[in-house]
C-alpha cells in the first residue's frame, strides 16, 4: 500500500513537476503509455495503481487541467497493464484532449516532443483497441477516432508560431493512419495545407519528418501512377534518410524499385540482396530476360504482397517492357543470322518464341501485342497486315526509357 | 519573479492553514531550491499544492505559482465553492508569460467558470471540427496568444456547453441592459443577448464578445491606471443610479421594478422616451408583474447594499456572488497595475459588463429596446466607422452617470461621436423600442415549445431544427404556427410520442419574402418608426415596411416583457449589418454550422485582438477592422435590390392581419411557457439550435443522462413490425416514420419478391416495386437472406436495363451485406464489383483493395476469373483479348462490358491507326474489334459494314481497293481520330434518364 502509494505520487510529482517546468524531454517518457510493458518506471506505476485503488486522492493536489491529464493517462495506464486496451485508449484520449486544450495555450514549442509522444502513442493504443474491438466482433473504429484527434492537433500546430515546426510530424503519423485504415484520400487535403500554406517552409521541419513525408506522399504517387513524381519523392526520402536505419531503407526500396523498373532503370542483384527484397528478383530477371512466363509467374506469386502494398498493377505494366525486350532479343538473334532482313520480324517468330514460354496466344493477340509496343513508342516501326511482319526502324528499334515512363 | 511568487506563496500556506504535513515533503528533496525559509519545512511547490488542495484553495496557490500577481489575491479567493470551478478552468497554468489569462479568468467570474464545466462536461460530444478550428486561428494571434486562449477556454467548446448556460433565460440576457450604460460594450452585450438563442450561433458571439472589448483596447487603455477604489466607486455608483432611476420613474427604489424595468433606462435619456410610452402603457400582465418583482427586489437591494447575495437569484452563478465582489476589489485593480497590451481593457470591460449584468438583474426589457438601436444604426451611417462613433454616441447622453463613471474610456468616444451624429441618434432609439420585442415574443414561443417539459426531446429538437431554418421573424411566426397546428395534431391522434420526430421531416416553409427584408435591414431598418420617419430626412423612403410591424409588436410587447428572452433575428439581423464576416455566415442559409462560423469569426477576433493595443483607438476600431475585414457598404448596396419586393408583400393589409392574428394567438400560451421555463433544470434547456444529426445524443442526454453510451441502447425496441398483407406496393420515398400499418412483413416480401420476379412487366414497374421492398426490409431493419436476395434481383435488373445508379446502390448494400457473412451470389457480384471498378472508376486503389479481398475461392470462380482477365486487358490495353472476353462474358458481365466497349474499341483504332501501315483490312477491325457477331473465322459482312460506319464516325478514313475490300488508311486516319458527340447525350448527362430511350429499353 505505502510503496504503491508512493510510486504513483512519483510520477505525479514527476508529471507535474516537468509540467510546470516546461521540460518537453522528461515528460514525454511519462506519456508513453504503450512503452508500460517494457519501462520498469511505469511498470512499476502500473502495478501500483492496480495496488492503490485510492489514487484518484492523490490527484486532488493537482490542479485543474493538470488534474484532467494526470486522472486519464494513469487510468490509461491502468488499464493498458490490464490488458483492457479499449479503455486504455479511451482513456488516453481524454488525456491527450487535455493536455492539447494546455498546448494551445502555450506560445513556446516547448511541448512538441511530449505532443510528438501523445501522437504516437494515441495511434497504437488506438491500433491495439481497434484490435480488441475486432476480436469481439464490435466495429473497429478507435484509429479513425485517433486520426481525427491528429487532425486537431494538426489545426493546433498549424500556425505562425514557433510550433510550426511540428506539424509535419503529426502529418506523418496521420498518413501512418490513413494508410492503415486505407482512407488515403482524406491524405490529399492535409498535403496540401502543407504544401501550399505560406506559413510552412518545407526546408524548416526536422528531416526525419521530411523524409516520412515524402515516403507516403512518394507511395501515393505509386497509387496515382505518376512515376517521376514518386520516383523523386522516393529518391528524396531515399538520399536523406538515416543510411544506417535498413528497414527504412528496405521500406523505401519497396516503393522505389517497381518506380525505377517501370522508367526502365533496373537494381543490381547486390541492392535487392542486402534490403531482402527478393521478391523482386524474378520481376528482374524476367525484365532482363524478356521472359513474360518468369514476370507472371512472379507476380502470382507474390500477388497478396504486391496487392498490399499497392505495387502490382505497377509490376504488371511491365510486361510490355518484357515483350519489348524479347523482341529486342529475336531482333538481335536474327541480325547475327541475316543481318539485311533483321529489321523484319515475321509474326510466326513472335508467336512461336511465346509458345516456347507456355504462353498461350494466337496471331491476332500477337500483333496486338506489337501494335501496342509501337504505340507505346516501346518499339519503332510500323505492323504490316497483310504479310504479317513487324518492320523495324533501322534506327535506334528499341528505344530505351531512360527514365521517361511508358508512354510518354 | 518566481522568488517573489514563491513568498508569496509561502505567505499563502501559512495563511490558509498550511499545518497540514505534505505527503511530498520528505519525498522530494530535490525541490528545496524552491523553499525560503528553512523553517518552513522545504514546502515545496507540490507539498504546497497539496496543502492547498486540502484546504479546499488550490486555486489560489497555483494562480499564485505562476503569478505573483495573483498571489496577492489570493484572499478574494478563499471562497469555497469558487475554488470548485475555478480549480478546473484556471487548472494547469504553468507559464508565468500568462498572468494576463489567468487573470482574465478570474476576472469574468461566474462566466468562465461555467463554461468551463461545462465544457468538461460536453467535452466528448463537441464536433471535432470546432476543435480543429479554433485551434487554428488560436494560434494565429500568436502575440496575444494567452487572450485567444482564454477565448478557447470558455468559448469555442460552445456549441454544446454554451446551450446549457445560457438557457437561463432572463439571467444571462440581463447583461444586455447594461447596454444603455457602457457604450463601448454595446456589442458584447448584444452578442450575450443573442446567445440565449442559438447555441450555434453562440461561439460567433462570444468572440466578439471577447474581441471586442478588445477592440475597444484603444479607448480603454488609460483604464490601465484604474485602482481598486474606482472600481469599488464605479460599482457603488452604478447600484446608485439604478436605483435613482428607479425611484425617479416609480417611489418605491429597486422593489416595484415592474413597469420600471423598462423606464428606468429610459427614463434616464429624455430622447428615447417618444418611444416607450407605448410600453409602459401596455398593462403588464399579472405574470409579468409577479416576475419583476421577484427579480428586482431580490437583484437591487443586494446592489445597493452592494450585498452580493443578491445574485445568488440566478442559480447559474452559483459560485459567483461571493466571489464577484471581492474580486471587483481586489481583483480587477492589480490586474490593471500589472498587465499591459489589450488584454487588461479586455478584463475590465468583461468584469464591468458583468457587473451590470449582475446588475441589471432582471431588466430584460432595455437589452431589447437598447439592442435595436446598434441594428439600425448602420441604416443612418453605411460608413462603419461611423457607426461605431454612433455606438458609443448613443449609450453616452442615455446614460451621463454612467460616462462619468467609465470616464477613462468614454467621455473620448462621446466627444467624437457627438459632434457627428448627436441629432439622428434619439430616433433610432425609438425606433428600437418597438420592433425587437415581436421578434422576441415569436421566439420566445419557439422556444417555449421547445422547452416544454412536457414534450419528448426529439420534438423539441425537431422544433428547434423547424427555428432553425428560419431566418426572419416571419417565417418564424409562420413556422411556429405550423408547427403548433402540427404538435396538436399530433398529441391529439395521439402520435406526439410515437411519431419519429428525429426523422420526421420539417413541413416546407412559407415563402421567404422576409428574407430580403431581414439581408437588407441596414436600409430598411431606418424606417422603423413613425417617429422616427418624421425626423427623416424627405429624401429617404417614407414609406416604412416595418410600420404594420411595429403596431403588432406593440401587442407582443407584453408577452415579451414576461419572457426574459433573447432574440434570434435581432441577433441575426445585427450580426448583418455588424460584422461583415458574420453577414457571410448568414448567406450561407440558417444551417448552423459551427465550425465554418467559428472560423470567419475567429479571423475577425484575431484582427481585433491583434491591432488595437498600440496605438490609442476610439470606439472606431473595432468597426473599423470588421470594415477591413470585408465591406459592409458593398454588402448593403447588393442588398438594396431585394427592398421593393418585400416591401410590397409586407405591407399588404392581409399580411398584416395574419401577423396580428398570429402574434396574439400565442400570447396566453407564451406567458405560462415562460414561466415554466424558468423554473426548468437547465439540462433541459441545451441544444437550441442544433442540426439534426445531434438529435439521437440529445435523447440520450435527456432520457438517460449524459452518461449512458449509444450502444447501450435497445434500438431493436425502435423497430418498426409491419403488418400490412399487401403483396405489391408503390415505392414512395418516406416523409415520415413509417405506418406499421403499410409495411409488409417479411413472409408478405418474399411473396412480393417472387412476383416480381416472376412478372412480365417492364423494368419500371420492377424497379418501383423492388425498391417498396428494399424500403420495407430496411424499416424493420431486416438484413439476411431475403435482403440479399432482393438487391441480387434487383442489381440484375438494373444491369439488364443499364440503370447504373440503381445498380450501384444495390451493389453498395450487397457489398456491406456480404461483408456481414450472409450469403448470396457473392461471386458473381464481386465479379461485376471488380468490372465496375475497373471500367468505370479506375480507381487504382480501389481496384487494388477490390482485387486484394478476393479469396483463394473467388479467384477460382469462373466469373471472378473473366473479370480478373478483362481487368488485365483493360489495363494492358489488349484490345484483342478484351473483345474475346466480351463475347464470352458469364452472367450479366456483358451488360456492365458494353459501357467500356466504345472507349476501348476507340483507344483501339488509335492504336491500330498509328502502328499498322498502310492500310489494315476493316474486316479485320470488324472481327478484332467485336463488331461482328460470330467468330472470328465466319466474316459477318453485317458486322463490317457496322463497323466501317462506326470507323466513319470517328473520323477514320477508308479506302476500297481493287477487290472492293475496305481498307483503313491508317495514316490518314491516325491524326483525324476523335470521339464523336454521343447523340443519345441529354442536358442532364445521363442518357439513362432520357425518359423515351429509358421507356423503350425498359419496355418487356
Amino acid at each position: 500500500m505505502g510503496d504503491a502509494h508512493r510510486r504513483v505520487g512519483d510520477f505525479v510529482r514527476l508529471f507535474s513537476d516537468a509540467f510546470y517546468s516546461q521540460e518537453g524531454s522528461s515528460l514525454s517518457p511519462l506519456l508513453s503509455v504503450s512503452s508500460s510493458s517494457t519501462s520498469p518506471f511505469l511498470l512499476s506505476v502500473a502495478d501500483g495503481l492496480a495496488a492503490f485503488q485510492d489514487w484518484g486522492r492523490l490527484l486532488k493536489q493537482v490542479d485543474g487541467q493538470l488534474e484532467d491529464i494526470l486522472s486519464h493517462l494513469l487510468r490509461a495506464v491502468q488499464s493498458f497493464r490490464a490488458g483492457r486496451f479499449m479503455d486504455a485508449y479511451i482513456a488516453f484520449e481524454k488525456s491527450a484532449n487535455a493536455f492539447l486544450q494546455e498546448f494551445r495555450n502555450w506560445e513556446s514549442a516547448w511541448a512538441l516532443q511530449p505532443l510528438y509522444t501523445i501522437a504516437y502513442e494515441i495511434r497504437v493504443l488506438a491500433e491495439k483497441a481497434d484490435w480488441e474491438l475486432g476480436s469481439l466482433g464490435k466495429n473497429p473504429e478507435k484509429l479513425k477516432g485517433a486520426g481525427s484527434y491528429l487532425m486537431k492537433v494538426f489545426g493546433a500546430l498549424a500556425s505562425k508560431g514557433p510550433k510550426r515546426v511540428g506539424a509535419l510530424h503529426v502529418t506523418c503519423q496521420l498518413f501512418k493512419i490513413y494508410f492503415k485504415l486505407g482512407t488515403v484520400h482524406l491524405c490529399r487535403s492535409i498535403i496540401r495545407s502543407i504544401e501550399t500554406a505560406r506559413i510552412f517552409d518545407f526546408e524548416e521541419f526536422p528531416l526525419r519528418d521530411k523524409v516520412t513525408y515524402m515516403y507516403y506522399t512518394g507511395r501515393l504517387e505509386v497509387y496515382n501512377e505518376n512515376f517521376l513524381a514518386a520516383e523523386q519523392k522516393l529518391m528524396y526520402a531515399l538520399s536523406h534518410c538515416n543510411f544506417r536505419r535498413e528497414a527504412n531503407i528496405r521500406m523505401i526500396l519497396k516503393y522505389l524499385i517497381p518506380v525505377k523498373l517501370s522508367l526502365g532503370i533496373l537494381p543490381t542483384e547486390f541492392l535487392i540482396e542486402k534490403y531482402n527484397l527478393v521478391e523482386y528478383t524474378r520481376v528482374v530477371q524476367a525484365l532482363k530476360r524478356g521472359d513474360i512466363r518468369l514476370l507472371r509467374g512472379a507476380l502470382l506469386e507474390h500477388e497478396n504482397r504486391f496487392l498490399k502494398s499497392g505495387v502490382y498493377l505497377v509490376l504488371e505494366k511491365l510486361e510490355l517492357q518484357v515483350y519489348q525486350r524479347l523482341m529486342k532479343k529475336i531482333y538481335m538473334l536474327q541480325r547475327l543470322k541475316d543481318p539485311s532482313k533483321a529489321h523484319q520480324v515475321k509474326m510466326e517468330v513472335v508467336v512461336k518464341a511465346l509458345k516456347w514460354l507456355e504462353m498461350d496466344v494466337d496471331i491476332d493477340e500477337v500483333e496486338c501485342i506489337m501494335a501496342i509496343l509501337i504505340y507505346k513508342n516501346l518499339m519503332k516501326g510500323y505492323f504490316a497486315h497483310k504479310s504479317k511482319v513487324v518492320v523495324l526502324s533501322k534506327q535506334d528499334p528499341f528505344p530505351k526509357l531512360n527514365g521517361k515512363p511508358v508512354g510518354a | 519573479m518566481e522568488l517573489e511568487s514563491n513568498s508569496l506563496e509561502k505567505e499563502q500556506v501559512k495563511g490558509a492553514g498550511q499545518g497540514q504535513p505534505s505527503p511530498y515533503a520528505s519525498a522530494t528533496p530535490g525541490h528545496q531550491p524552491w523553499t525560503l525559509t528553512p523553517g518552513s519545512a522545504g514546502v515545496e511547490w507540490n507539498s504546497y499544492r497539496t496543502d492547498n488542495g486540502s484546504v479546499e484553495n488550490g486555486i489560489p496557490s497555483i494562480s499564485s505559482y505562476h503569478d505573483d500577481q495573483q498571489t496577492k489575491n489570493t484572499a478574494a479567493f478563499q471562497d469555497g465553492r469558487n475554488v470548485v470551478s475555478y480549480a478546473s478552468s484556471v487548472g494547469a497554468n504553468t507559464s508565468h508569460d500568462y498572468s494576463a489569462y489567468i487573470t482574465n479568468q478570474n476576472s469574468t467570474d461566474p462566466y468562465p467558470y461555467q463554461y468551463q464545466s461545462q465544457y468538461y462536461g460536453y467535452q466528448h460530444s463537441s464536433n471535432d471540427s470546432s476543435h480543429q478550428q479554433v485551434g487554428v486561428v488560436q494560434n494565429t494571434g500568436a502575440p496575444y496568444q494567452p487572450l485567444s486562449s482564454f477565448q478557447n477556454a470558455s468559448s469555442y467548446v460552445g456549441p454544446t456547453s454554451y446551450s446549457s448556460t445560457y438557457y437561463n433565460p432572463g439571467d444571462y440576457q440581463t447583461t444586455a441592459g447594461y447596454q444603455p450604460a457602457a457604450a463601448g460594450y454595446q456589442s458584447s452585450d448584444y452578442n450575450n443577448q443573442t446567445n440565449l438563442w442559438n447555441d450555434g450561433n453562440y461561439v460567433p458571439h462570444q468572440y466578439s464578445n471577447y474581441s471586442l472589448p478588445d477592440a475597444n483596447a484603444g479607448q480603454c487603455s488609460s483604464t490601465a491606471t484604474v485602482d481598486a477604489a474606482h472600481y469599488q466607486q464605479q460599482y457603488g455608483q452604478w447600484a446608485g443610479y439604478y436605483s435613482q432611476t428607479a425611484s425617479d420613474v416609480m417611489c418605491a427604489p429597486g422593489t416595484e421594478h415592474v413597469a420600471l424595468t423598462s423606464v428606468s433606462a429610459e427614463s434616464s435619456v429624455p430622447d428615447f422616451n417618444p418611444g416607450y410610452p407605448v410600453v409602459n402603457s401596455q398593462p403588464p400582465p399579472p405574470g409579468t408583474t409577479s416576475w419583476g418583482r421577484d427579480t428586482t427586489s431580490s437583484g437591487f437591494p443586494s446592489l445597493q447594499g452592494k450585498d452580493v447575495a443578491g445574485y445568488s437569484q440566478n442559480s447559474n452563478w452559483q459560485n459567483g456572488p461571493l466571489v464577484f465582489a471581492k474580486q471587483h476589489g481586489s481583483q480587477a485593480p492589480l490586474h490593471f497595475q500589472q498587465t499591459l497590451g489589450s488584454t487588461p481593457p479586455s478584463y475590465a470591460n468583461m468584469e464591468e459588463q458583468q457587473k451590470m449584468a449582475h446588475a441589471q438583474g432582471s431588466h430584460v426589457r432595455f437589452p431589447s429596446s437598447n439592442q435595436v438601436p446598434q441594428n439600425f444604426r448602420p441604416a443612418l451611417n453605411p460608413l462603419p466607422t461611423l457607426e461605431a462613433l454612433r455606438a458609443s454616441k448613443i449609450q453616452i447622453p442615455t446614460n451621463p452617470r454612467i460616462a462619468t463613471n467609465l470616464a477613462l474610456s468614454i467621455p473620448k468616444m462621446d466627444k467624437e461621436s457627438s459632434a457627428r451624429d448627436a441629432a439622428s441618434t434619439p430616433a433610432y432609439i425609438n425606433v428600437s423600442s418597438s420592433k425587437p420585442s415581436s421578434k422576441l415574443s415569436s421566439h420566445d414561443s419557439a422556444e417555449s415549445l421547445t422547452k416544454q417539459d412536457f414534450f419528448p426531446p426529439s420534438i423539441r429538437a425537431y422544433v428547434e431544427r423547424s427555428f432553425a431554418r428560419c431566418r426572419d421573424d416571419a417565417q418564424r411566426l409562420s413556422n411556429q404556427n405550423l408547427l403548433k397546428e402540427i404538435i396538436t395534431k399530433a398529441s391529439t391522434d395521439g402520435t406526439l410520442f410515437t411519431l419519429d420526430w428525429d426523422t420526421e421531416p420539417l413541413f416546407p416553409l412559407p415563402t421567404t419574402s422576409f428574407d430580403a427584408r431581414n439581408k437588407g435591414s441596414p436600409q430598411t431598418s431606418v424606417s422603423l418608426s413613425p417617429l422616427h420617419k418624421l425626423r427623416r430626412s424627405p429624401s429617404r423612403r417614407t414609406k416604412s415596411r416595418w410600420e404594420p410591424v411595429v403596431e403588432e409588436k406593440v401587442v407582443d410587447k407584453v408577452a415579451h416583457l414576461t419572457h426574459v428572452s433573447v432574440d434570434n433575428t435581432s441577433f441575426n439581423r445585427f450580426r448583418t449589418e455588424k460584422v461583415s464576416d458574420v453577414a457571410r455566415y448568414e448567406s450561407k442559409g440558417n444551417g448552423w454550422n459551427n465550425t465554418k462560423f467559428v472560423s470567419s469569426q475567429q479571423t475577425s477576433s484575431n484582427r481585433n485582438v491583434q491591432r488595437p493595443a498600440k496605438k490609442p483607438r476610439f470606439s472606431d476600431s473595432d468597426a473599423v477592422q470588421n470594415g477591413s475585414v470585408s465591406s459592409d457598404s458593398d454588402k448593403d448596396q447588393d442588398l438594396t435590390k431585394y427592398h421593393s419586393s418585400a416591401i410590397s408583400l409586407a405591407n399588404s393589409p392581409e399580411e398584416r392581419k395574419k401577423r396580428e392574428h398570429r402574434s396574439k394567438r400565442f400570447e396566453k400560451g407564451q406567458e405560462r411557457l415562460a414561466e415554466q421555463k424558468n423554473y426548468q433544470p437547465k439540462a433541459l434547456r441545451q441544444g437550441g439550435g442544433r442540426n439534426r444529426r445531434s438529435n439521437i445524443p440529445l435523447i440520450l442526454k435527456n432520457e438517460d443522462g449524459p452518461k449512458r453510451a449509444v450502444e447501450d441502447i435497445d434500438w431493436d425496441s425502435f423497430t418498426v413490425k409491419g403488418t400490412c398483407q399487401e403483396i405489391e406496393k408503390r415505392y414512395l420515398r418516406l416523409t415520415s416514420a413509417p405506418d406499421p400499418s403499410t409495411v409488409r412483413p417479411e413472409d408478405v416480401l418474399e411473396k412480393a419478391l417472387a412476383m416480381v420476379q416472376s412478372t412480365s412487366k417492364n423494368y419500371l414497374y420492377k424497379c418501383d416495386q423492388l425498391k417498396s421492398i428494399r424500403q420495407d426490409l430496411t424499416v424493420q431493419r431486416i438484413r439476411n437472406e431475403l435482403t440479399v436476395k432482393v438487391y441480387e434481383t434487383h442489381a440484375r435488373f438494373a444491369l439488364e436495363a443499364g440503370d447504373m445508379p440503381e445498380y450501384n446502390q444495390c451493389q453498395s448494400q450487397l457489398k456491406t451485406l456480404y461483408a456481414e457473412g450472409i450469403k448470396g451470389c457473392n461471386f458473381e457480384f464481386s465479379a461485376y464489383n471488380l468490372l465496375c471498378v475497373i471500367l468505370h472508376s479506375s480507381n487504382n486503389r480501389e481496384l487494388l483493395s477490390s482485387m486484394g479481398r478476393l479469396s483463394p475461392e473467388a479467384k477460382r470462380d469462373e466469373t471472378v476469373k473473366h473479370a480478373l482477365q478483362v481487368r488485365s486487358a483493360v489495363t494492358s490495353g489488349n484490345y484483342v483479348l478484351f473483345f474475346r472476353l466480351y463475347k464470352k462474358a458469364p452472367n450479366l458481365s456483358t451488360c456492365i462490358m458494353d459501357l467500356h466497349v466504345e472507349k476501348m474499341r476507340y483507344e483501339a483504332v488509335k492504336c491500330m491507326s498509328k502502328s499498322y501501315r498502310p492500310t489494315v483490312p476493316v474486316a479485320f477491325v470488324a472481327q478484332v474489334l467485336g463488331f461482328s457477331s460470330e467468330d472470328a473465322d465466319g466474316k459477318d459482312a453485317g458486322g463490317v459494314e457496322d463497323c466501317a460506319e462506326w470507323l466513319r464516325a470517328h473520323g477514320a478514313t477508308i479506302t476500297v481497293d481493287g477487290n472492293g475490300e475496305m481498307l483503313l488508311d491508317s495514316k490518314v486516319t491516325s491524326s483525324g481520330l476523335y470521339m464523336p458527340e454521343p447523340e443519345d447525350a441529354v442536358a442532364h448527362g445521363d442518357s439513362n434518364l432520357a425518359v423515351d430511350d429509358f421507356l423503350a429499353r425498359a419496355a418487356p
